[in-house]
């Protein structure tokens, strides 16, 4: 029971119970804003019943060339309304987007090494483990590359996984 | 800032890249270097200048950077040869945005297009320097002109929204959107529109000015610029509604059903349309977009009776339509539609309750299982009559047997079933046994279902956590009857038991947050606050569950940071939201101009932002008061007090804005203001929060009036004791005498207003009140103000030429006795009041060290002034006369000696709580849990929790659990509290003894005199 629609300010003051979540992160106001300002298409809230926030992603589209791609920075749902696959929905609008409006090679993410239960269902959703980013996170913990191919990159290259670890400095692209 | 390179003002890039490179790696040292060698060969270039300003701004240097760019400004402005780069600019903006001084980057750039009228890039800058000033007026004309200059069609879309923005956010009139559109009409007309967010503002200011059709023809139009099909058919869905054609409206929403049948709000839009309601299609002004209602009220007006059924038919039929076409498990708008046309039916007359209640029982058979089950009917359940809402309980309750054979969606059913009974709220009529077993089922029901989570990751929420609060609902639920204060601690240990298991639940750390300060172990409270990790916009939305707590106790330095880290907060963000605004203009997403101007404002307008920075002062002047030097330098960085006098006067009128997240708030504190724990039992068990607002605004406007006069009634209390025993107060061109009384009679006068009296009347009731004539109870709520107006009205006395004086016998009124007798009569009180036992909430506590650190600490200050006055210094000369024994200076040994003796008094009774063993209050802590033989009264919930580790099967519940279950201990809970209780009263203790020392230098001092 979702109205998808796109993120705005005031879903800020709104989102509280979904960013209690310890999970779940929230960011300085300036990254917030400067995704609305710059990629609103991709930073959309879902609404239940009594306009309650069930959940919301942002991201962004960036690269040039073959690496232009969507990129999921956050992704989360509230306890109230997990195991409803209402991330999985989040997900295939923004590869929507990215594959359909903006024309992107594929979509990729970052998520901690340890979150088991989130790369399973990257997994699930069609992401691959593309390489590992050594202390990613704070400098501590490893952060996993993962990617989906959109119907652009036709033979898939964009998701062969990289043989070798990388550092942080090596990312194209924050 | 490698951007930044190039030729500037003739410089060649690679004298200032090594600047530049020192100021990216903060070696401004390095960088001032450099910037003295580039100046000595370019000496009247305006951008070596700049650069040095930076440099100088950045080590902290703000004089000597204003200067020199002003410096660089002035050679700018001379120059007539100089390049007008846009280098030179934006570096000398960037100086004077960090100096505080927008103002004259604008004007820089504003000479700068005079110079070069045709120049974009400049004019860019200018609008850019308009957009940070919030100068819509300007940012329209600079659009217009570079709009006019190059024909594109971004320009016209900045003119068009700094336009809108006058009408939304300044004082423009509506007229204005007729400009915009006239604008619009003739570009679209000779250029059409590419982007879609041009079309999304143009459709807005149609929208405005009630222009649906036109607005809907734009839409056939342009259309195709919306990428996303669902976007566009909502807005043509509004349009078509707000034009009063529903029926076309519904067909739309029709549509989009068929393209997402789970959209919720979609639907009840539908049926609005098919039903012709209006109410949901007017302009909502009043709507609050952070708290929306959770019922709207509909108005079928239009429909005949056969109507009516033909419409809920066909809404019936596309609703059976839509659940056979999916198979997907998880969709629950076709089902709950269903419900929503049965309360139609309802409110129209079509229907009974029971109905209503069938259907209600067919959505839980599907989703009852669900976490959101009960916040997705509670819609439902409101329209329903209290009996009948009984009635759905018991047949869920029946239908209890039949339960799914699947653990979890059991467990499910079974939480949904008790989160229903919470919610209907008639858990206070409960018998307390019943009320007992129910929260002993609760945590059964929690314990028995732990192994369904054994596999799950830390991290993830666990099946049935929910349980435990709801356990602690009824545990105090329980104790608000009876009193019993075993059932509160209960709560506690069941809180700080689920936090063992996983300790990541913020649901339990919030209730937690709200029972230990409660209890009066705030810095217990503060922990779990602070583990709940809310930063940055969070602050907004849920300090409200600390911060009224903290601003009352001896906690000032975790308070402090409480206010510093939320007002540091606010402030970068208004500082940052123009240029962020300015992104939104580059990027062409023009709807998020419009948007973030309206948030900045409504941040701005927020009652806690208010709070706090009136609060912020008061604290500082709080954390000094015992030493007059430190108070005045206070007073001084507070310019005396001047502004928070304009802000009292304004606050009536001020619009505020309410964004805290009441959801979250426990059901016996909706509001800050309301705890149902303080007064007697008033049978609620659930407290629904969204007609709160009001009462929580009038209580804003009526402390923020209040508080925002204490600094310069403080400053001028100061002033007239110091000038009642010198001969001359002018020293250093301060206030008059006369000026003082007059502005401080006036101050008194006003405060004595806002406690309901004339001033002369107030005088009265306080003399009363320190003679014992009146009793104390008439201060009411207001007591810490009635001691704030005693003290402040004794320093205007001493130094008022209406002096109100004692009578020759002494009988008559000696504003000093008031004082010293008001703060004895309610200290004294507050004291006798509070058991001397550790499982009492303390809820006299705060009021205690109100007494202390507010009003007696200010008369404490008069006292300070008036010793310092009577004191022969080198700077001060003796007066000459007969001070040293003059009436005035015995009042003042009096009122010293007798303040002193009283705070003495406060921090001998907190030494004797201090010092109470821990095992003693252990003891206390834990026989109110135990059940010691009896049969009723707390203790069964405590029994299951001691005993829960005793037998743990750890192939059952995986090692995480188990082990997590081995690690409870209830004793160091116990512990816990006690140690927290006593930080609080070591704080407060610290507080006395700073004041006492104080006190007894003073009276060392008089005796000098």
């Amino acid at each position: 029971m979702t109205t998808i629609r796109r993120f705005c300010c005031n879903d800020l003051l709104r989102f509280t119970s979904v960013n209690l979540d310890h999970l779940t992160e929230t960011f300085n106001m300036s990254f917030y804003m400067t995704y609305l300002a710059r990629w609103p298409d991709y930073f959309h809230v879902a609404e239940g019943p009594g306009n309650r926030i069930m959940g919301y992603i942002m991201g962004k589209v960036e690269g040039q060339g073959e690496s232009w791609h969507g990129h999921v920075t956050a992704v989360t749902v509230s306890p109230e309304y997990r195991r409803q696959q209402l991330a999985k929905k989040l997900m295939n609008l923004l590869e929507d987007i990215s594959d359909k409006i903006d024309k992107a090679y594929f979509v990729d993410l970052f998520v901690r090494a340890s979150n088991t239960p989130a790369i399973n269902m990257y997994e699930k959703l069609g992401y691959v483990i593309y390489r590992r980013v050594l202390r990613y996170y704070s400098g501590e913990e490893d952060g996993l590359d993962m990617r989906k191919a959109l119907s652009r990159d036709v033979e898939k290259k964009s998701m062969i996984p990289l043989k070798r670890p990388v550092t942080p400095d090596e990312l194209e692209y924050d | 800032m490698a951007s930044k390179f190039g030729l500037a003002g003739g410089i060649p890039e690679r004298r200032v890249r090594p600047i530049w490179d020192a100021i990216d790696s903060r070696q401004f040292k390095n960088a001032l270097k450099h910037s003295t060698a580039l100046l000595a060969k370019y000496p009247t270039s305006p951008y070596a200048l700049a650069l040095k300003a930076v440099i100088l701004e950045r080590m902290g240097k703000s004089d000597d950077a204003l200067s020199v760019s002003l410096n660089a400004k002035d050679l700018l402005y001379k120059n007539d040869s100089n390049l007008m780069d846009d280098l030179t600019l934006s570096t000398l903006q960037i100086v004077f945005q960090r100096l505080d001084h927008l103002d004259l980057a604008t004007n820089c750039y504003d000479h700068a297009c005079g110079k070069f009228p045709n120049n974009l890039e400049l004019m860019m800058g200018l609008f850019n320097c308009h957009v940070r000033e919030y100068s819509f007026v300007k940012q329209q004309q600079t659009a217009i002109k570079m709009y006019k200059l190059v024909g594109e069609e971004r320009f016209l879309l900045w003119a068009v929204c700094s336009i809108q923005l006058q009408v939304l956010c300044g004082n423009g009139g509506e007229k204005l959107l007729f400009l915009a559109e006239g604008l619009l009409k003739k570009h679209v007309a000779s250029h059409s529109l590419h982007e879609p967010e041009a079309l999304i503002v143009y459709i807005s200011i149609l929208e405005q000015q009630a222009k649906y059709g036109d607005a809907l023809e734009m839409l056939s139009k342009l259309g195709s610029l919306l990428m996303i099909e669902v976007d566009k058919l909502r807005m043509q869905g509004r349009l078509l509604a707000r034009q009063g054609d529903f029926a076309a409206a519904s067909k739309i929403y029709e549509k989009i059903l068929q393209l997402s049948s789970d959209d919720w709000e979609c639907f009840l839009h539908y049926l609005s349309c098919l039903l012709e309601d209006e109410s949901s299609w007017c302009n909502g002004a009043t709507d609050d977009p952070i708290h929306p209602k959770k019922i709207v009220d509909c108005k079928l007006l239009h429909l005949t009776d056969e109507e009516f059924d033909s419409r809920i038919l066909d809404a019936s039929n596309f609703v059976q339509k839509l659940q056979a076409d999916t198979s997907n498990n998880f969709l629950r708008c076709p089902y709950l539609g269903n419900l929503e046309i049965e309360r139609q039916k309802l409110l129209y007359g079509k229907n009974n309750d029971d109905e209503l209640i069938e259907s209600l029982m067919q959505y839980f058979s599907r989703f009852g299982h669900l976490a959101c089950f009960t916040s997705d009917v509670e819609k439902f359940l409101l329209v329903l009559s209290p009996d009948k809402k009984t009635k759905f309980l018991e047949k869920l309750r029946g239908n209890s047997r039949s339960l799914s054979t699947e653990p979890i969606k059991a467990l499910g059913q079974s939480i949904t079933l008790l989160k229903i009974q919470e919610l209907i709220g008639n858990m206070y009529k409960l018998p307390v046994v019943e009320l007992e077993s129910s929260a002993v089922q609760m945590l059964e029901m929690y314990l028995k279902n732990l192994p369904l989570s054994k596999d799950l990751d830390l991290q993830e929420s666990m099946h049935g956590e929910e349980l435990l609060s709801m356990a602690c609902n009824v545990l105090v639920q329980l104790f608000c009857r009876t009193r019993n204060f075993g059932y509160f601690m209960e709560a506690i240990m069941v809180l700080e038991f689920g936090l063992t298991i996983r300790r990541y639940v913020w649901q339990y750390k919030i209730l937690l947050v709200h029972l230990y300060s409660h209890l009066g172990a705030l810095s217990l409270a503060y922990e779990w606050y602070k583990a709940l990790d809310g930063k940055n916009i969070l602050m907004e939305t849920v300090s409200h569950h600390i911060l009224p707590q903290m601003l009352v106790s001896p906690l000032w330095m975790d308070l402090n940071n409480l206010l510093i880290d939320y007002l540091k907060f606010m402030d970068e963000h208004f500082r940052e939201s123009a240029d962020l605004t300015f992104l939104a203009y580059r990027h062409r997403n023009y709807s998020k101009v419009i948007e973030f101007v309206q948030f900045k404002e409504r941040l701005q307008h927020s009652n806690q932002y208010l709070m706090a920075r009136v609060e912020s002062p008061i604290l500082q002047l709080k954390q000094n008061a015992d030493n007059i030097e430190e108070e005045e330098s206070v007073l001084e960085s507070l310019k005396s007090g001047i502004h928070f006098l304009e802000l009292s006067k304004e606050i009536g009128s001020k619009s505020l804005t309410f964004n805290e997240d009441w959801q979250s708030r426990p059901w016996w504190t909706p509001t800050p203001e309301k705890n149902y724990l303080l007064g007697p039992f008033e049978g609620i068990s659930y407290c629904p929060k969204e007609n709160l607002v009001e009462e929580r605004e009038a209580n804003v406007r009526r402390v923020v009036e209040r508080k925002s006069l204490l600094p310069r009634m403080i400053y001028l209390s100061i002033q007239s004791a110091s000038a009642s025993l010198k001969e001359n107060l002018k020293v250093n061109g301060s206030m008059s005498d006369k000026n003082i009384s007059s502005e401080l009679k006036h101050l008194l006068g006003q405060y004595a207003k806002m406690l309901g009296f004339s001033l002369s009347d107030a005088i009265e009731v306080a003399m009363g009140v320190s003679k014992g004539q009146k009793s104390l109870e008439i201060f009411g709520a207001d007591m810490i103000d009635w001691l704030n107006f005693a003290v402040f009205f004794n320093a205007w006395n001493l130094n008022s030429h209406e002096v109100v004086q004692p009578n020759v016998d002494g009988s008559g009124p000696c504003t000093w006795d008031i004082v010293n007798s008001l703060l004895k009569k309610c200290i004294l009180e507050r004291i006798g009041s509070m058991e001397s036992h550790i499982c009492c909430p303390q809820s006299d506590l705060p009021s205690l060290v109100q007494l202390v650190t507010e009003p007696l600490a200010w008369h404490n200050l008069v006292m300070q002034c008036c010793v310092r006055s009577s004191l022969p210094s080198g700077k001060k000369k003796k007066k000459s006369g007969s001070t040293d024994q003059s009436p005035l200076s015995h009042r003042v040994r009096d009122s010293i000696q007798s303040i002193c003796g009283l705070v003495e008094e406060v921090a001998k009774w907190l030494k004797h709580h201090i010092n109470r063993s821990e095992d003693e209050n252990l003891d206390i802590i834990l026989s109110s849990v135990r059940r010691n033989g009896q049969d009723e009264g707390p203790g069964q919930i405590f029994q299951i929790l001691e005993t829960s580790n005793a037998s743990i099967n750890e192939t059952q519940l995986g090692d995480r659990i188990s082990q997590a279950l081995k690690s409870w201990s209830p004793v160091s809970v116990a512990r816990k509290i006690i140690t927290g209780q006593r930080t609080v009263l070591d704080k407060f203790l610290g507080i006395c003894e700073s004041k006492i020392k104080s006190l007894q230098a003073l009276q060392h001092q008089m005796a000098q005199v």
